[in-house]
């Protein structure tokens, strides 16, 4: 006799709805949880708490992170039934089995860490290739099926990652009955400018929510805001795969979900590249772009913002001196005003290319990007973004030069001033941001 | 039917734990006696037991229920006359029980004319026999056992204005064991009771026999050498007796109790107790299978003793601190259930009177390598009273049927030794033995066939033990297997219903047979084998190959 | 000899008002069906023209940058253009259809390669529509990928591109339209080649150090100068 995987599952599923447009998440797709996989979390059965963890050629860091995790668990949350469920993307060098060799159960006796009961690892891989959209459904699934009242995702290169995150993570969520924990770093103010720039203004002033770090790798979140965003529409249009962390975070806002911040300590720094950029706003900015569009009668309502509660001492802001190449920023930025000058032309207003046209061949010391112009630039790229005037994946790629500028504007603005300074500076842009959002949604209603 | 002169019976016993003092009373004043409880011994019979392991029941004063004996050679007059106790023995033994008294060896109670001479002066030949000392700073690193009354090890004489040393309470001074004559009068003592025909003893409190200075007096080698020495004139004179350990320690530390099998037969498996307990209310098999991995392996002619409750309070000494509030918060929210770093209740209120649970408790207690002891009352449920003193809210009378004092006793029930339990859902009109009988599926009738089924084969009380661990915790698996005998015992500890997928390929081609019902499940193949329960639900499957 | 002129005439003009009332019905046919024939191009405009708007087909062909072309061939918009060429074209068939009713012997065959070369156009006319979609759509996607580069020259890359991809797509028209369908494609293969051996060349030596801090971003991963120094937005 044989547990067979997929005929014990399909009870789970409800029937297709005959003849609709949206289909429901079918768990019997042929290749999306294994019967390995399945018959694991069998195994484990229902928990309290789950950890995912995607993965991708981590061996170096995997093991000391989930060490780092269970002693974490085992801390703060002694007597709850937990998990660490490890999605891979095809990694060819054992980290999966790094990931299920320290499970503590009472096969391996020879753990050091004392623990009241079994704390499983277990391990699936979702794909030849690392796609993170694909990694977080197959960990949205496994914590549905096993009813998981509060989950977290980690990042398998954080070496900064402390035991207490867990907790910090997983308390709102369990104590508290919060829904979606983000979380807030300590920075250098040179980095993630992306997201102080433009995805935590932007969101910001459309949703009304101020969430500081609305794309991360580490966050928290409860059983019900996995399983509504799963059983959403939307796993099979292809784009799956990029952003699905941004995604998540507006579903739970525009869900009416609670939502808060939890302050972890400091951010791993990602090795740093220039071709980063791009991906980097596919991932974040297109998706955003993209989901105004269903979200519009959400967002088209809001006013103002609201602060969510926050634990910890909200982000912090390293001011160590770091050097960023200026010079090329701002050769990449008037560049690209140069040259996508026919490409804008269909973007942007005539108004906004001229202003860009003027600051572009400014000498370093007059150069200046402001925030106003950026929030300008910023709304229109959304509402062309809206109306594909030109490929939508081509206009994200052309906002890249444009960042730059502004992103060299941002430093220089920051470059002596304190951490309450570079604080009050966002603020500042955040305003401005929600100052125009009129300006967006006129440009959206008009040409539909 | 005579008693088998298998040397190594006990290992095949089913033991019964009883006080006779509550278990059935024949004169009516109100206590019970011998002969109460010889007029018991067919449903004894009936029940499956083959061994019933006595309280004290020596003249006493009665601070410490019994032990704290004032007179080693007599039967304490409530209870009878040594004479109702010989006959009683006899009874027994002619239905094949054997018999088992308890004996402790480390203290008397301070009312025993040993004390009361030696106390009488510093110079009576009899001061030696007790430990004293002027000051209350010897033996610092010995712990206090009886946290919630004793705050030292030492008490004052006033008589004879010096110190004591008691391990237990004030009132039972320690025996000298430094001192010869002690160590012969005690062998008296057991020759005496043995040469009456008693099987075998418990002997109480023995990791505490000896005091040295720097240590924390527990488990002293001078200890073991005297114990080796009465287990070897007890099997000189009285081959095929048997001698019980009692000592709360850990198994590393039990180990030497078995000696190279001249030690003691055999000694309660303390700390695997509350960890059933535990298992079970985490749902999880972790803490059984980790301290049975910690169990030493013991020689082949001992035998662990294994119970669910007894008369104590279920100690919780041999945990962490983490697993000790675990346990407090999940079996014992009132600080009343608490005692010594205990829980004070009896088996049903533990497991909140849950049937499934209860006789999945037993089955394990039935089927783990070991020989089970029943504390008196838990076959048929029966509850507890908190509200009593100390340990004897476990200690209550048994309930026989729902009419007169239960048929305990024929007194006025002011009269009676403790008070009858009486809620609605324990009380003895609605838990006791006659109504059981008369009830098909009652809990009684299914103990008995457990019993029943748990002596039909050797593997249990003499089989090895070899865990499964399949990837669900919640199951725990194992087989036992004693020959070409082999038996498997899949426990769910969980509360609701699972499906698990055990690795028996070594057994392949085996057609299982559930030992209750006798029915075939399909055979052992090359796939896992599958196996789905109920909540709490445990199979025992015999092996068999056609 | 006046009555053999006259009896001559008379039966040449008999000969003729026969021919001619031979001739007649068809004409009268052709001139029916071409009635008709314009009814039902018209009909068939209006309808595309509805459908085109739907699909908003106009943007479409702004996107392929067709629109930016019939402007400066002041021509109407892309949805016109094609409606009113639609029209002319089944009215055109239809009276030819007419036209092979009169039985004109030579011009027959001529209708029918005519026909016959119909369904070619059309398929010649798709492959530059998407054609040019398609060399707006690459010739942007090479602009942008070269801009966030930073790679020099990133218009020329681009407009290189485009007129590549044009090129060929209208070497394939031609040869679908089986207008000097050799000729065209041995230009092509000769246009082509010469600008990948160039191109060759000039990384080659010329581009040296270019291809190799390509080549090494690549391939190395080494952190060089400029990436050590960039932000990371995220």
């Amino acid at each position: 006799m044989t547990l067979d995987g997929r005929s014990a599952v399909t009870s789970l599923v409800s029937p297709r709805r005959a003849g609709g447009i949206h289909t429901e998440l079918k768990l019997e797709d042929e290749t999306f949880l294994t019967d390995d996989f399945l018959r694991q979390l069998i195994n484990v059965g229902e928990v309290d708490i789950l950890v995912g963890l995607p993965t991708h050629n981590n061996a170096k860091t995997i093991r000391s992170i989930v060490q780092t995790i269970q002693s974490g668990i085992l801390q703060a949350f002694p007597r709850e039934r937990a998990v660490i469920i490890n999605a891979d993307g095809g990694s060819r060098d054992g980290t999966p089995e790094l990931v299920t060799g320290i499970s503590i159960d009472d096969v391996r006796p020879t753990s050091n860490l004392y623990a009241l009961r079994t704390l499983h690892s277990i391990s699936t891989k979702y794909g030849s290739t690392p796609a993170t959209g694909v990694a977080l459904r197959t960990i949205l699934a496994a914590a549905d099926l096993l009813r998981a009242k509060a989950c977290i995702v980690m990042f398998p290169e954080s070496a900064t990652i402390e035991s207490e995150w867990v907790s910090k993570l997983v308390r709102p969520i369990y104590r508290d009955g919060f829904d979606l924990v983000t979380p807030t770093y300590r920075r250098h103010k040179s980095e993630g400018l992306l997201l102080t720039n433009l995805l935590y203004p932007m969101i910001r002033a459309l949703y009304g929510v101020r969430i500081r770090e609305p794309y991360t790798a580490e966050f928290g979140f409860s059983g019900r805001l996995g399983s509504h965003f799963l059983n959403q529409n939307g796993w099979n249009d292809g784009t799956s795969g990029a952003g699905v962390e941004l995604r998540f975070t507006l579903a739970a806002i525009t869900g009416g979900y609670r939502i808060c911040q939890s302050f972890l300590g400091e951010k791993e720094r990602v090795e740093r590249r220039g071709a980063d950029l791009v991906p980097a706003l596919r991932q974040t900015v297109g998706p955003l772009f993209s989901a105004l569009e269903s979200d519009f009668p959400v967002w088209s309502l809001v006013t103002g913002s609201q602060p969510v509660p926050t634990t910890g001492n909200g982000p912090e802001v390293l001011l160590e001196p770091m050097r960023v190449n200026r010079k090329r920023l701002r050769e990449m930025f008037s560049n690209g005003v140069a040259e996508l000058n026919s490409v804008f032309q269909l973007i942007l207003s005539p108004s906004t290319l001229a202003e860009l046209q003027r600051i572009a061949p400014l000498g370093e010391d007059e150069f200046r990007y402001p925030a106003e112009l950026w929030v300008r630039t910023v709304y229109e790229f959304a509402a062309s973004f809206q109306k594909s005037v030109i490929s939508r994946d081509h206009t994200i790629q052309a906002l890249a030069p444009l960042f730059r500028g502004r992103a060299l504007t941002f430093l220089i603005e920051n470059r002596n001033a304190s951490a309450k300074e570079v604080e009050d500076n966002i603020e500042g842009l955040c305003l401005e941001f929600e100052r125009l959002k009129p300006y967006l949604l006129q440009m959206w209603k008009s040409r539909e | 039917m005579p008693v088998n002169t298998d040397a190594l019976w006990y290992k095949d016993a089913i033991i019964y734990q009883v006080h006779v003092r509550t278990f059935h009373d024949s004169n009516g004043d109100g206590i019970g006696d011998f002969q109460g409880l010889e007029q018991k011994l067919d449903y004894l019979h009936e029940l499956g037991v083959s061994a019933i392991w006595l309280m004290p029941f020596f003249p006493s004063p009665l601070r410490d229920d019994g032990y704290d004996i004032a007179d080693y050679n007599a039967v304490h007059s409530s209870y009878g006359t040594l004479e109702d106790f010989h006959k009683f023995l006899d009874s027994a033994h002619q239905r094949g029980i054997r018999v088992i008294i308890e004996l402790v060896l480390n203290h008397t109670s301070d009312q025993h004319p040993w004390f009361q001479e030696a106390q009488s002066s510093q110079n009576n030949p009899r001061r030696d026999w007790y430990v004293w000392s002027d000051t209350e700073i010897r033996y610092q690193a010995a712990r206090i056992i009886f946290l919630d009354t004793e705050k030292s090890n030492w008490a004052w004489d006033p008589i004879s204005k010096s110190f004591y040393w008691h391990r237990f309470f004030s009132h039972q001074p320690d025996l000298n064991y430094d001192n010869p004559a002690v160590r012969e009068q005690m062998w008296n003592v057991m020759k005496f009771w043995l040469e009456m025909g008693v099987d075998g003893f418990r002997l109480d409190a023995v990791p505490y026999l000896v005091e040295r200075e720097g240590t924390n007096c527990e488990n002293l080698p001078e200890t073991h050498h005297i114990l080796k020495e009465l287990r070897r004139k007890a099997d000189e004179q009285f081959p095929g007796r048997m001698l019980l350990a009692e000592a709360n320690q850990w198994p590393a530390d039990l180990r030497p109790y078995f000696g190279d099998g001249d030690e003691f037969h055999m000694a309660f498996h303390f700390p695997l107790m509350p960890r059933m307990f535990m298992g079970l209310k985490l749902e999880d098999r972790k803490p059984i299978t980790e301290i049975l991995h910690q169990t030493p392996e013991i020689p082949p002619s001992c035998q662990w003793s294994l119970f669910l409750r007894n008369h104590d309070e279920l100690t919780l000494e041999m945990v962490t601190d983490i697993e000790r509030d675990y346990m407090y918060d999940m079996y014992a929210e009132s600080k009343m259930m608490r005692l010594n770093l205990g829980i004070r209740r009896r088996l049903a209120p533990l497991l909140n009177n849950d049937r499934r649970r209860i006789e999945l408790m037993n089955g394990m207690l039935m089927s783990l390598p070991g020989t089970p002891i029943i504390y008196y009352g838990d076959e048929i449920g029966m509850g507890d009273n908190i509200s009593l003193g100390d340990r004897n809210g476990v200690r209550t009378p048994m309930q026989w049927s729902g009419g007169w004092n239960s048929g305990f006793s024929v007194a006025e029930p002011e009269r009676l030794c403790a008070p009858l339990i009486q809620d609605p859902v324990y009380g003895y009109p609605a838990v006791n033995v006659l109504s059981q009988k008369e009830s098909e599926h009652s809990l009684l009738h299914w103990m008995q066939r457990i019993i029943a089924i748990r002596r039909s084969t050797g593997a249990f009380s003499r089989g090895s033990i070899d865990f499964l661990y399949p990837a669900n915790h919640r199951i725990l698996a194992y087989l036992r297997q004693l020959g070409r005998e082999t038996v498997l015992v899949v426990n769910n500890l969980s509360s609701t219903a699972q499906a698990v997928e055990l690795d028996l390929r070594p057994y392949k081609g085996n057609i299982l047979i559930e030992m209750f019902g006798n029915n075939i499940f399909p055979r052992v193949g090359d796939l896992p084998y599958l196996l789905t329960l109920g909540p709490y639900q445990f199979f025992w499957f015999r092996l068999r190959r056609v | 000899m006046r009555e053999m002129i006259i009896s001559e005439l008379t039966q040449a003009l008999h000969e003729l008002a026969r021919d001619f009332a031979h001739f007649l019905p068809r004409l009268i046919v052709m001139l029916i069906l071409a009635f008709l024939g314009w009814v039902i191009a018209y009909v068939a405009k209006v309808v595309l023209r509805s459908i085109l708007r739907l699909i908003n087909f106009d943007k479409l062909s702004e996107n392929a940058g067709a629109s930016q072309l019939l402007t400066k061939a002041d021509l109407p918009s892309a949805t016109e253009v094609l409606s009113r060429f639609v029209f002319w074209v089944a009215w055109l068939g239809f009276i030819l259809l007419g036209v092979s009713v009169l039985g004109i012997l030579g011009l027959q065959e001529q209708i029918t390669k005519f026909f016959l070369f119909l369904p070619r156009l059309f398929v010649a006319l798709f492959i530059v529509f998407v054609g040019l979609l398609a060399a707006t759509f690459f010739s942007r996607a090479a602009l942008l990928a070269a801009v966030n580069a930073n790679v020099p020259s990133p218009r020329v890359l681009s407009a290189a591109i485009r007129s590549i991809i044009i090129a060929f797509i209208l070497s394939i028209a031609f040869e679908e339209l089986g207008l000097a369908e050799e000729t065209m494609l041995v230009a092509f293969g000769i246009a082509f080649g010469a600008l990948m051996l160039g191109l060759a060349i000039a990384f080659g030596i010329g581009g040296r150090d270019l291809a190799r801090r390509f080549l090494e971003e690549r391939f190395v991963r080494r952190k060089n100068e400029e990436n050590e120094d960039e932000l990371s937005p995220l």
